[in-house]
């Protein structure tokens, strides 16, 4: 991608110059300035500076001029000062040779009398990021967090970390960490402790990787001591080093309820704070205090309403959809706490969509016994609405309070009088949520067949909405009187209907209608399966084969096969899992919730925030031995696609599955078999776990199973492992995906192994020891969880174990997948083992 | 934390770039963003956006995109309200913003974000305290730099309220004219059902406070009626206790413009003005009937009334016109009733036919009338200051209160 500013347009204006000539010219002033004592050099110079940085921000390559920009840099004032070392912090790095000359005057105006001069410097100094100058940021950072002024402690603090992050060992090695922390502990300035904070997490978080006692240190930087002494000066600190303090407290493992209500009380006038960053922070801190004590956790909702409420309706659409995505998440998880407040979700005509989108959600979710005629009420003026998609997701959201069960009478008069709407889009989405209720209430067929009968199928353009409508006409023939003709009349149009998805509605409808009424669809019978067969689509050609065959085989068996006594549908599969919502949740007031995904979905794990360590192991942070680190940007946008991917496949097979769950009951056959070709036809995608690895799956599950029944499973003391696998985390990821469960297990520790769980990375030792690696780790006391995987010797297949712990029962929970499922057994008994060994040594 | 912060002109263009990690960021994100916006978000810049290598937040004020990236998990807020923290400190310092504003006074934007931030981490915005460390550009300066060809934007020392207990506020205040004027604004947010019956009415308020007084002074304020307030947000200066316990507002003022508390009022059951649309179609043809009038007097003149709706997508041609005020049909559809103040002798009333696209008997989409007004001199939720007491001050301050409501998001379906 190549800087996409439009700089030829601009040159009209003296300060946007362009081009090759311009940096000469540049050059060639400050060449002359560079020496020159004329009264005016100064101004002069100032000007010139100006324009070289205005030449920068135009995207202007000015690294020409490094030379002549250091050799003018003796100056006495101080906005030239400013331009200068923005200058040289951004060219620096690519002119290490040059930047030395630069040192020179940085470190003298280090040590000049002018705290604003020292500060400035000091900052300079360490954004020039050239790692051969280490040596001479050493002394001028030891020297300036002892600094008299705060504002250059303040900025040294921070340089510490910039330091770390050229050379890890000259900061390790100067001991900065240590000084750091002394200050943090005592300075008087609010600002400087809220920085020396910020520099120690980011140092020790990376520093954690590679030795153990960074991460006792980072464990100190979440024990009582540290964190009540600045909770305790909490309103000192500016709003923004307030949200770190509150991060950090989120963290905190508070021993005894006092503790929790110590904190929550001391903290409760935040969430009058008007910086919203501050009041989520706050949020969060709450809920994660009071996780373990549901009728507080439930007060704690009450209290974070209006606040929430509050921030949604003032601020900036930026804002107030930031929120908005938290409050949804919140709502999503107590609906019942927020229904009184349904009219707060009311859409307005001029928010924009996405908005309206969250909102509907939530009112769906919050809609029960008191509100749902409000509910319903207000969601249907939004089906006539200008804004098509919002009125398609306001007839779902009918449906699905319709599908919840509450007053449903009502709704479905509502439903119907949607269709007399004739409107197409609206038409096809009621035609969809009719079919989903009467899956679920079949006592309202005859309603609905009343209405549905009038449609015209002509007018119906959208293949979900016709979909519906034929299996309607299929299911209900016996009730609909005209039903045979209309499915004959689709017919005959076979081969205009596109969809594949209406061919085999229309398939399994006219076999339907065949077994109710045989002699008027006889006709029909014939065409569909003729067409049918002689179908270019996969999907299609097979199932009328099959029915062909089933036919010929016996049409009593059809009959059972494709028109068993069915049974209502209880509950539809949701789409998103209780476990991610339960994910995104821990993770509040982060962009996981902006996104609705977990972040281990998007964030690549180098890039994780600093107080991640001990946070979410599932995530699949990747534990120490890890090799790479640097990932391509192309790569994590790979993964995540095929994230993306698998995530939309999920719920294909989500709506597959409660497909299939309803039907099981009376065409469970057929719908099987007609899957299978499905699952054939969805393009393999190397990366992505598409459905065909859910559905080999089953096949393995079924094999795995028929091989563990076989007499001679191989004997477990046969399994010996590589002592040195080699596995990279997106291998694993992947492998995890694809591979079957092939064992569930749970198995207990021994209380000094739960008890030495305290230090997460000695059970990763541990197993270490025993050939089995850690991938990746993670989770709060009391719930820990890991990802282990070990191979066996001499041989590619690999086990995967994922390992929940909880150290407050000592138990484990095992989910072992495995390349070769006849050795998971084995397998299984040798992690158990060395499990059990855990602690003892 | 951030990793880079990128002001970008309306054509998309850098006007400032401010690198903050080690991890440097391709201005490349720029180009790719300014693509992404143009082609998805016409119209609607605020959204969330995946670029392929970082997180975005951006904000947009006044034709300046305020654009910030990275690539760590971090809390979304924080980084939306630095950047509007940003924006109002610019435009504090600026007198305004806009592209050329920010161009000519790029140097400024510079020293201002350099102070603002650091290694990714907010430091210091409060507008008081920068504006000691980093001058404003104003008329003095400007006159300065003519007369004597030199110019300081810097301050020759350090403020020392960083180490303050009130870091809004600087210590010595000098040049205060010895006055505080409260403003009360508020924000009516209705919605009116086709039976015109209220679906739901709040009120969104501010208190805004100019203050100049010299010292350190002490104020508190009381309200008339605090009961009706639904919930508050305080400026960081307002002490938490009184307001618990008595309902006062006790507090240190920053010196200047600054917000006090933001708060909603629920459940309001009045709306000062009704607008009645009336639309009936047949054959083709669609009747449209607006009528608009004052309700439940405020007692104050509601004024710059207009009344504004999207036009049918299935409709050939509009005729309307109005008994008072003058409509506009705009070039995306919408019609815009500018009514200005109710006059005495006559209802205003918008009458005039929409003809509908050929085999079209009845409309089925009805539009929603947004209606904006103003009300000077009055607060719609009833919320009253009772009492202002300034202490620690050497004389009694002159002391100004006022009130507005506007209409925020006042619709009416029909």
């Amino acid at each position: 991608m190549a800087p996409t500013v439009p700089t030829a347009a601009k040159s009209a204006s003296p300060s946007q110059p362009s081009g090759k000539s311009e940096v000469a010219d540049l050059k060639q002033q400050l060449r002359q300035l560079a020496g020159s004592r004329a009264p005016d050099a100064d101004d002069q110079r100032r000007d010139v500076f100006k324009r070289v940085i205005s030449c920068m921000t135009a995207g202007i390559d000015v690294s020409a001029a490094f030379g002549e920009m250091v050799l003018c840099s003796a100056t006495s004032d101080v906005v030239t000062k400013k331009m200068c070392y923005l200058y040289v912090g951004a060219h620096a790095r690519a002119h290490p040779d040059l930047a030395l000359l630069t040192i020179n005057f940085l470190q003298r105006d280090c040590r000049d009398q002018d705290p604003t001069i020292r500060g400035l410097a000091l900052r300079s100094l360490c954004s020039l990021r050239v790692p051969n100058l280490v040596e001479y940021l050493v002394t001028p950072l030891t020297t300036g967090l002892k600094d008299p002024s705060a504002y250059v402690r303040m900025i040294a603090a921070v340089g510490a970390a910039k330091l770390y992050h050229i050379s890890a060992t000259a900061c390790l090695d100067a001991d900065l960490p240590a000084s750091l922390k002394a200050l943090m502990l005592s300075d008087p300035d609010a600002q400087v402790v809220a920085n020396c904070l910020h520099a120690l997490q980011e140092i020790w978080t990376l520093e954690a990787a590679n030795s153990e006692a960074a991460a006792r240190e980072i464990e100190t930087l979440y024990s009582k001591p540290v964190v009540f002494y600045l909770l305790n000066r909490i309103k000192e600190f500016s709003e923004w080093a307030q949200c770190t303090i509150l991060e950090l407290a989120s963290k905190f493992l508070p021993s005894d309820n006092n503790e929790i209500f110590d904190i929550m009380n001391l903290l409760e006038d935040r969430l009058q704070h008007a910086n919203g960053a501050v009041v989520l922070a706050t949020i969060k801190v709450f809920l994660h205090l009071t996780m373990s004590m549901t009728d507080v956790h439930q007060q704690v909702y009450e209290r974070l309403k209006a606040p929430l409420l509050t921030l949604v309706g003032a601020g900036s659409p930026e804002q107030s959809y930031s929120v908005l995505c938290h409050l949804h998440l919140l709502v999503l998880r107590a609906p019942m706490l927020f229904s009184s407040d349904y009219k707060s979700f009311y859409c307005q005509y001029s928010e924009p969509s996405y908005v309206k989108k969250l909102k509907l959600e939530m009112l769906t979710a919050i809609a029960n016994e008191s509100n749902t005629y409000e509910i319903v009420t207000e969601l249907c003026e939004y089906a006539g609405n200008v804004d098509v998609p919002i009125a398609r997701e306001s007839i779902r959201a009918v449906g699905k309070i319709a599908l919840q069960q509450y007053d449903v009478n009502a709704i479905v008069d509502r439903l119907l009088q949607f269709l007399e709407m004739d409107k197409d889009y609206v038409t096809a989405e009621t035609l969809v949520l009719v079919k989903d209720l009467l899956r679920k209430y079949p006592q309202w067929s005859h309603d609905c067949i009343a209405v549905v009968g009038n449609i015209s199928s002509k007018n119906i353009q959208e293949p979900k909405g016709k979909a519906a409508l034929i299996w309607m006409l299929g299911e209900y023939s016996q009730d609909m009187h005209d039903a045979p003709y209309i499915l004959e009349g689709l017919v005959e149009n076979w081969d205009e209907e596109n969809s594949p998805e209406v061919r085999l509605h229309l398939l399994t409808a006219v076999m339907k209608c065949f077994f109710k009424r045989p002699p008027e669809t006889q006709k029909a019978l014939g065409a569909t399966l003729a067409a049918g067969i002689s179908d270019t689509h996969q999907d299609v050609h097979d199932r009328a084969l099959f029915y062909y065959r089933l036919l010929q085989y016996d049409p009593s068996v059809a009959e059972r096969v494709v028109n068993p006594p069915k049974q209502a549908v209880s509950v539809f599969a949701d789409t998103q899992s209780s476990e991610m919502k339960d994910r995104i949740f821990d993770e509040f007031n982060s962009l996981s919730v902006v996104y609705q995904k977990p972040s281990y979905m998007f964030t690549d794990k180098e890039h994780r925030g600093p107080f991640e360590y001990s946070e979410d192991l599932t995530n699949l942070t990747v534990g120490a031995e890890d090799p790479e680190n640097v990932i391509s940007a192309q790569r994590y946008q790979e993964n995540d696609n095929d994230l993306l991917l698998s995530t939309s496949d999920k719920e294909d097979s989500g709506t597959r599955a409660s497909n299939g769950s309803s039907t099981s009951s009376y065409n469970a056959p057929s719908d099987l078999i007609s899957s299978q070709p499905l699952v054939e036809t969805t393009p393999m995608n190397a990366g992505g776990p598409t459905s065909s690895s859910l559905s080999n799956f089953s096949l393995d599950d079924l094999l795995g199973l028929g091989v563990t029944e076989s007499p001679a499973p191989l004997p477990p003391p046969a399994l010996t492992l590589n002592s040195k696998p080699v596995l990279d985390p997106g291998t694993f990821q992947r492998k995890w995906g694809q591979l079957a469960l092939s064992l569930t297990q749970e198995c207990s520790l021994s209380p000094q192994g739960a008890a030495s769980l305290m230090n997460p990375q000695s059970l990763v030792r541990h197993m270490q020891s025993c050939s089995i690696q850690c991938i990746a780790s993670g989770g709060q006391p009391p719930n820990y969880k890991f990802f282990f995987y070990a191979q066996k010797d001499g041989d590619t297949a690999f086990f995967l174990v994922e390992c929940i712990i909880n150290t407050a029962s000592a138990k484990a929970q095992l989910k072992l997948k495995a390349d070769d499922g006849t050795a998971s057994e084995a397998f299984s008994t040798l992690f158990q083992s060395a499990l059990s060994k855990f602690g003892h040594l | 934390m951030l990793q880079c912060i990128f002001l970008l002109s309306d054509s998309g263009e850098v006007m400032v770039e401010k690198q903050m990690t080690a991890h440097r960021v391709d201005r490349a994100i720029c180009g790719w963003f300014w693509d992404y916006v143009v082609a998805h978000a016409a119209g609607d810049p605020s959204k969330v956006v995946v670029s392929p290598t970082h997180y975005l937040f951006q904000i947009y004020r006044n034709g300046v995109t305020f654009l910030a990236c990275t690539q760590v998990e971090m809390p979304p807020l924080m980084a939306i309200e630095f950047l509007s923290r940003v924006a109002d400190v610019l435009t504090d310092y600026l007198g305004d913003l806009n592209e050329d504003i920010v161009k000519d006074n790029f140097v400024i934007v510079y020293q201002i974000l350099d102070e603002m931030v650091d290694n990714g981490f907010p430091l210091t915005t409060e507008p008081n305290i920068l504006k000691e460390m980093v001058a404003p550009p104003n008329i003095v300066n400007k006159m300065m730099n003519v007369v004597t060809g030199k110019s300081t934007t810097l301050g020759s020392k350090l403020p020392d309220a960083t180490a303050s207990f009130v870091p809004w506020r600087t210590t010595v205040v000098k040049d205060a004219s010895n006055e505080v004027y409260v403003n009360i604004v508020e924000e009516l947010d209705a919605c009116i059902n086709r039976e015109g019956s209220l679906v739901k009415c709040e009120a969104y308020g501010e208190i805004q406070v100019n203050c100049s007084l010299p010292g350190v002074p002490e104020l508190t304020m009381s309200f008339a009626n605090p009961a009706i307030i639904n919930d508050f947000t305080f400026h960081p200066c307002v002490r938490f206790r009184p307001w618990e316990s008595n309902q006062i507002l006790s507090f240190v003022p920053p010196d200047g413009q600054f917000k006090l508390m933001s708060y909603r009022v629920k459940k309001l059951k009045k709306t000062p003005i009704y607008v009645k649309p009336q639309l009936t179609s047949d054959s083709g043809n669609c009747r449209v009937n607006v009528m608009v009038g004052t309700r439940n007097d405020p007692g104050k003149p509601i004024d710059s009334i207009t009344v504004q709706f999207q036009l049918p997508p299935l409709i050939v041609s509009a005729d309307l016109t109005a008994n008072y005020g003058t409509v506009d049909i705009l070039a995306d559809k919408t019609c815009l009733w500018t009514i200005g103040h109710i006059p005495k002798d006559k209802a205003p009333c918008l009458t005039g036919n929409l003809r509908l696209e050929e085999g079209l008997a009845h409309l089925h989409t009805l539009p929603t009338f947004q209606v904006k007004f103003r009300i000077m001199g009055v607060a719609l939720s009833g919320l009253q200051i009772d009492k202002l007491e300034v202490k620690n001050t050497p004389s009694a301050p002159y002391k100004g209160f006022r009130a507005q409501t506007q209409a925020g998001k006042y619709e009416i379906r029909s």
